[in-house]
């Protein structure tokens, strides 16, 4: 047998070449994917979690209260056990403690009542945090340096030795010298808002917890941490921050180490005991790790689905082999049978040639997949990514790829030892019924499983399940098989229209093509492979267009600067000079609609932004053809505020009188705007109505600001104590010096809620004064109904917009069961305010899938002014248009916050680590099918010429050329090659616009916000199709004009 | 029987390689053939008779000597005049029918009429009238697969008559045909060449079929060896 089998291998090469490299290509396809849904999905993982943001990685411990004694020995047990917890990964700890408060000497902040406190603070890296303005670090027991802040309001100066005191609310404890060695000046973005006073370096009024009574606060003392752990002092709060070097990782030391921490709470307990009042550990990576695995999984599961339909399309071009071997060796069978070899002995035979068949092609499939995983590694795409890698052979892969080649071969015996039907037998009604049965049983199954993917959950699975995986080779292939029954009765109107025809040539190739005996193999292979090659470039499209919503969405406009602190005057600018885009300040945070809150952990979302500049500063796909820009015109107000300028520095004088005996004061706060429409409120003194002039604060701190509200609390003076009762008539003179523009707003006066009456008749006039600008206002007060009842004029440059017009996200209409023009109220701050919905759209910018509203800055705050409250919360700094790659770079320079734009993010989740890998899976699949495709073609004329040669030389001995003979070969094939590939990118476009959609998931595993839109890249698409045709008609030209060049005189010898 | 040749070959020699061996198919092949004649050529196998009746039919090319048919020298025309000569001139009958299994026997029979570019008109007609010729008339829409070796060959005749060729060139028609089907073909050979004036060429291992013929030639090693029935019209030349 093995004779038989050696010697009718050297017979028939060419044949047993074609079968092993159609197996070794199906082969090769499932070793690779096994490749990158194994070891580069294992790698992106560890890259992904090098390549994780500190944040993400940290692991912190809060321990509060620590008495002196305890406190170096609880900072080494907490720093062991975190380091314990992050084994075996390499461990930085950086450490932070601050003191309760402590008695800061009178004579250092004089002229109050309120008691001056002060704390230490240590910091093992605080070099890296501070900037030395004065003196030098600490370095020696008792050596401090002090911020900046705090050295100019407390006259501190290197050399000056200060003495803390008792502690508050505490024990009495020995005194701490301290020498002030140096002033230092904190760098933004270094952590200093986890000081207790956030770097502000004093605090009017603190209340720190321990203490009901307000306290004057200042520091902090910073101190060596060794020096403050030994000082005896109590730690209020000690943090020990423990970052793991992850270059290294791997799954299985991450997961370790992320079970660790879970629960390094209980073990941080044990250990610190009764030292701490409460100790508290806090990190993101568990939480990381899992999204990285989910993330893991969802590339996972796509790259599973391509090597199903490459796996789908190798059997299908080894049927379509596998079928013309069992033809071409047909006689080869029936003389054995009829010398009596038994149907074991065949099947035998058949089994042990595909064995080989199979050995021989794993042989080859386990190197080239690991020669073309590591070569798809390389590209760009990858490698960026960090996920190059050598070639290698892992257990995984040698699996798949003998498994895959076993299958296949198993194919080839099946086919081989079939019965067949004889030459010339029509198809029996058996088997008629069988594929009709086949093709049925395929469109149920297609149709559950496409309903199984359009019905899965929108929430996050990012686990691959069979449907997902198998759904698009079953619903190709389908298709397929579907457009097949459409092709052939084409083929057979073509073949009568075609019959009408004067010559040969056309007539004859267009029966060849309808009337042959169909190969449905080649058919569904030439077909299944262009569907699956147009699909794969869509689907690549459309994945990749999603990635590109989903970041812009999520990011909401190109460079978001979300701020660690509050914006100064000017700040936009800055940002502005930076980044050289459009710039607008944004609120961005939760709010509550009425009285709702949202559900658990998700609260309702309220985006305010510079609707006016939409076109540029927004950004997210809508629906419907709407654009932001048609959006925002509905949000943003009708005039711009223009306001009343204010030169950097200038002083602003307030004088004002009231009627009766009452003495009343007004506490002024004003509101100013930069240019970039951020706005600033600037509260003064109480300032007595008493006819004289008052200076206000210096609000104006930079050039281009501009008054634009002001807003006047009444309330009796210091000497009175209460307003008593009554009306009385007041009249408040604003003056602001010139500033050379004439530009000016109609000023607006109105009374705050919840009770305006008490403020009557408000008015407010903008006249010319001979210092300035007066800004010149009146009003009746009602001074009854208490001392904490709210009175106040306010005076704006514009008029009340009425209820804030908003656009909501569809969740919040369905959530909330709003719609457009619902009136509603939504609170800032404290603050409701009423909103009117003019417009609801799929999602919001920047609140991905929320319930959210989006409104106009601008309008919002006229509103919340006209309730009295001046304050400008504002979260970020949207930037449209940013001028170059480098923007981002310049934008975190600025030390403002933390930097996120469109570009990185969609890098991000289309080339990043665990991305990565979709797409490259995704183009595997085209070029594998095409060049099936292309070896199926290649195989199936060959074999139909050569079965044909006889009927060649014929048709030369009916008088026909060489010429028309091509002729009539090339149209036949051509026939029947373009229907199937009109037919296989139909079939390819119908499941981009019905499933892919469906197969596009976010990084979490749910349905992408916002929802997918199938992208057909025409250019690429036009491209892969001509390829395909052209590939399939040179192929098919060579074949022909070779077998017509042979088909000789030769072959009229031979009987068909 | 007319005195002028529709076919004369002269001193034709046709040699095959086959790897190192060189098999010599005919070594200097002369005779005449008259036109309206039945000609049965006889040979063992591998004597020379298809080579012969290729080279004659223009499908092969012989490596010396000359052959012409009804005056055009077969042996100077190009792949296009070779074309044209047996659209026009030569038709063939094959051992194995030769018939195109996509097409219907009406189909197949339509085939050289469309190569000629007959009128659909003219050529329905022709083929009705060939198919009634052969018998087949109730056999048209049929393909080759659904017909007996005996019908197929019937329309491998008709086709054969199609185009009107001058000469009919049959290469063994009933070698794969019972006994009483190849007699009614050979019937239906001697029959046409009377009704239709053809010339025909048939090579042949049946005596019947030598009977019906008009004149005998016998092949042997790729020479010509004895004539059974009448004579050359004029000497056979020696060999070159």
């Amino acid at each position: 047998m093995l004779r038989l089998v050696s010697r009718r291998a050297r017979a028939q090469w060419p044949l047993l070449a074609a079968l092993i490299g159609v197996v070794t290509v199906g082969a090769t396809l499932l070793g690779t994917c096994t490749l990158l849904s194994t070891r580069t999905a294992e790698r992106a993982l560890e890259v992904a979690m090098a390549r994780a943001a500190p944040a993400a990685v940290d692991v912190t411990v809060y321990t509060g209260t620590v008495e002196g004694r305890d406190a170096r020995s609880v900072a080494v047990d907490t720093r062991d056990v975190v380091t314990d917890a992050l084994a075996p990964f390499p461990v930085t700890t950086t450490t932070r403690a601050s003191t309760v408060l402590r008695a800061l000497p009178p004579a250092l902040a004089p002229g109050t009542t309120v008691g001056a406190q002060a704390y230490l603070s240590g910091l093992d890296d605080l070099a890296t945090r501070a900037e030395l303005v004065a003196g030098r670090w600490p370095h020696d027991r008792g050596d401090a340096v002090v911020l900046e802040s705090t050295a100019q309001l407390i006259g501190l100066a290197p050399g000056r030795r200060v003495r803390l005191g008792t502690e508050l609310a505490h024990p009495p404890v020995p005194a701490i010298d301290v020498t002030v060695v140096g002033v230092v000046r904190p760098l933004p973005g270094r952590g200093w808002d986890r000081d207790p006073l956030a770097a502000a370096g004093s605090a009017m009024g603190y209340r720190d917890g321990r203490f009901q009574q307000p306290v004057n606060a200042y520091g902090p003392f910073l101190v060596d941490l060794a020096d403050l752990v030994t000082t005896g002092a109590t730690v209020n709060r000690m943090e020990v921050t423990a970052h793991p070097d992850l270059s290294q990782a791997n799954r299985r030391d991450l997961e370790t180490a992320a079970e660790a921490v879970r629960t390094a709470d209980r073990r941080l307990a044990g250990t610190l005991g009764d030292r701490v009042r409460l100790a508290r550990v806090s990190s993101e990576l568990p939480l990381t790790l899992r999204a990285a695995d989910d993330q893991r999984h969802v590339t996972a599961a796509v790259v599973l689905a391509i090597a199903v339909l490459g796996g789908v399309l190798a059997a299908t071009a080894l049927v379509l082999a596998g079928r013309l071997t069992a033809d071409m060796r047909a006689d080869e069978t029936a003389l054995r049978s009829a010398l009596g070899t038994s149907r074991r002995q065949l099947a035998a035979t058949a089994t042990l040639d595909a064995g080989l068949v199979a050995v021989v092609a794993a042989a080859l499939a386990i190197p080239a997949s690991s020669a073309l995983h590591a070569g798809l590694t390389r590209l760009p795409s990858l490698d960026g990514a960090g996920l190059a890698v050598r070639p290698a052979i892992t257990g995984a892969q040698v699996l798949a790829v003998a498994g895959g080649a076993l299958l296949l071969a198993a194919v080839l015996t099946i086919l081989a030892i079939r019965t067949r039907p004889a030459a010339g037998d029509r198809h029996t009604r058996h088997e008629l019924l069988a594929r009709s049965g086949v093709d049925l049983m395929l469109a149920v199954f297609a149709a559950i499983a496409w309903w199984q993917l359009y019905a899965q959950p929108t929430a996050a699975s990012p686990r691959a399940d069979v449907v997902r995986v198998l759904a698009p080779a079953l619903l190709l292939t389908t298709g397929v098989a579907l457009a097949l029954r459409v092709v052939l009765p084409a083929l057979r109107g073509a073949d009568r229209l075609a019959y009408r025809a004067r010559g040969l040539a056309l007539p004859l190739a267009v029966s060849e093509a309808a009337r042959r005996p169909q190969a449905v193999a080649a058919g569904l292979l030439v077909g299944l492979a262009c569907a699956a090659g147009t699909f794969g470039l869509a689907f690549d499209a459309t994945w990749h267009q999603s990635q590109r919503d989903q970041a812009a969405l999520s990011v909401g406009t190109d460079l978001a600067l979300t701020l660690d602190t509050a914006p100064v005057a000017g700040e936009g600018a800055v940002v502005g000079a930076a980044t050289a885009g459009a710039v607008s300040p944004v609120l961005d945070r939760g709010t509550a609609v009425g009285q709702w809150l949202g559900t658990a952990g998700d609260a309702p979302r309220l985006v305010a932004v510079d609707t006016t500049r939409a076109d540029a500063l927004l950004r997210g796909r809508l629906d419907r053809d709407r654009t932001w820009t048609d959006v925002a015109a509905r949000l943003a107000p009708p005039t711009r505020v223009i306001g009343l300028p204010v030169p950097a520095g200038a002083p602003l004088v307030l004088s004002g009188t009231a009627t009766g005996d009452t003495s009343l004061t007004v506490t002024p706060r004003l509101l100013l705007q930069d240019a970039t429409g951020l706005r600033i409120p600037c509260a003064g003194s109480p300032v007595p109505l008493d006819g004289r002039e008052h200076r206000l604060p210096e609000c104006a701190t930079g050039d281009g600001l501009r008054l634009v509200a002001v807003s006047l609390p009444v309330a009796a003076g210091p000497d009175v104590g209460s307003v008593g009762g009554g009306r009385t008539a007041l009249a408040v003179t604003l003056t602001v010096p010139p500033t050379g523009s004439a530009e000016g707003s109609e000023w607006t006066a109105t009374s705050v809620p919840p009770v305006p009456s008490r403020v009557s008749d408000p008015t407010v006039v903008l006249s010319a004064a001979p210092t300035g600008t007066a800004l010149r206002m009146a009003a009746t007060v009602d001074l009854g109904g208490g001392e904490d009842a709210a009175r106040a004029l306010v005076a704006t440059a514009f008029p009340d917009p009425g209820p804030v017009p908003v656009a909501v996200s569809s969740r919040f209409a369905n959530e909330v069961g709003a719609e457009a023009g619902s009136q509603l109220s939504v609170t800032v701050g404290a603050t409701p305010v009423p909103i009117v919905v003019t417009e609801v759209v799929p999602t919001v910018p920047s609140a991905p899938g929320a319930v959210a509203v989006l409104a106009d800055l601008d309008t919002l705050s006229r509103a919340r002014v006209l309730t009295g409250d001046l304050t400008f919360p504002v979260d970020a700094w949207w930037v449209g248009h940013p001028a170059g790659p480098g923007a981002a770079e310049r934008a975190t320079a600025l030390h403002l916050g933390t930097v996120t734009t469109r570009e990185a993010e969609t890098a991000r989740l289309t080339s990043g680590p665990l991305h990565a890998g979709l797409p490259a899976a995704i183009r595997l699949i085209v070029p594998a099918a095409a060049l099936l495709l292309l070896t199926g073609v290649v195989l199936h004329v060959t074999y139909d010429l050569q079965v044909r040669a006889v009927e060649v030389a014929r048709l030369r001995g009916l008088g026909m050329s060489r010429r028309g003979i091509r002729a009539v070969l090339f149209g036949q094939h051509a026939g029947v090659l373009l229907p199937l590939l009109a037919a296989g990118a139909a079939v390819g476009a119908l499941a981009t616009r019905v499933v892919a959609p469906l197969l596009v998931r976010s990084d979490t595993g749910a349905a992408p916000v916002p929802a997918v839109q199938p992208h057909w890249p025409w250019p690429a698409e036009v491209a892969l199709l001509a390829g395909l045709v052209a590939g399939c008609m040179v192929a098919v030209a060579v074949v022909v004009i070779v077998q017509v060049r042979r088909a000789d005189a030769a072959h009229l010898r031979v009987a068909p | 029987m007319s005195s002028a040749p529709l076919l004369r070959v002269r001193g034709v020699h046709r040699r095959f390689r086959t790897g190192p061996t060189v098999v010599h198919a005919l070594r200097g092949v002369s005779f005449d053939v008259a036109a309206g004649s039945m000609v049965a050529l006889v040979g063992r196998s591998g004597s020379g008779k298809t080579t012969l009746l290729n080279t004659i039919g223009g499908l092969d090319r012989p490596d010396a000597g000359s052959v012409h048919v009804d005056g055009t020298d077969v042996t100077a025309l190009d792949e296009d005049g070779l074309s044209r000569l047996r659209r026009e001139k030569v038709s063939y009958v094959f051992q194995s029918f030769g018939l195109i299994p996509v097409l219907s026997a009406a189909e197949n029979v339509a085939a050289p009429l469309r190569l000629a570019r007959v009128a659909p008109a003219e050529r329905e007609r022709r083929v009705e009238l060939l198919l009634e010729l052969v018998g087949l008339a109730d056999h048209a829409r049929q393909r080759p697969a659904e017909l007996s070796g005996g019908q197929q060959q019937r329309v491998a005749i008709a086709r054969a008559l199609a185009a009107s060729p001058r000469l009919l060139i049959a290469d063994e028609p009933t070698g794969q045909l019972d006994a009483e089907t190849g007699l009614s073909v050979m019937a239906l050979l001697r029959g046409v060449v009377e009704s239709e004036g053809v010339t025909a060429l048939v090579s042949t291992h049946d005596p019947v079929m030598m009977a019906l013929a008009d004149r005998v030639i016998h092949i042997q090693d790729g020479q010509l060896a004895e004539e059974a029935a009448g004579q050359p019209d004029e000497p056979v030349p020696d060999a070159r």
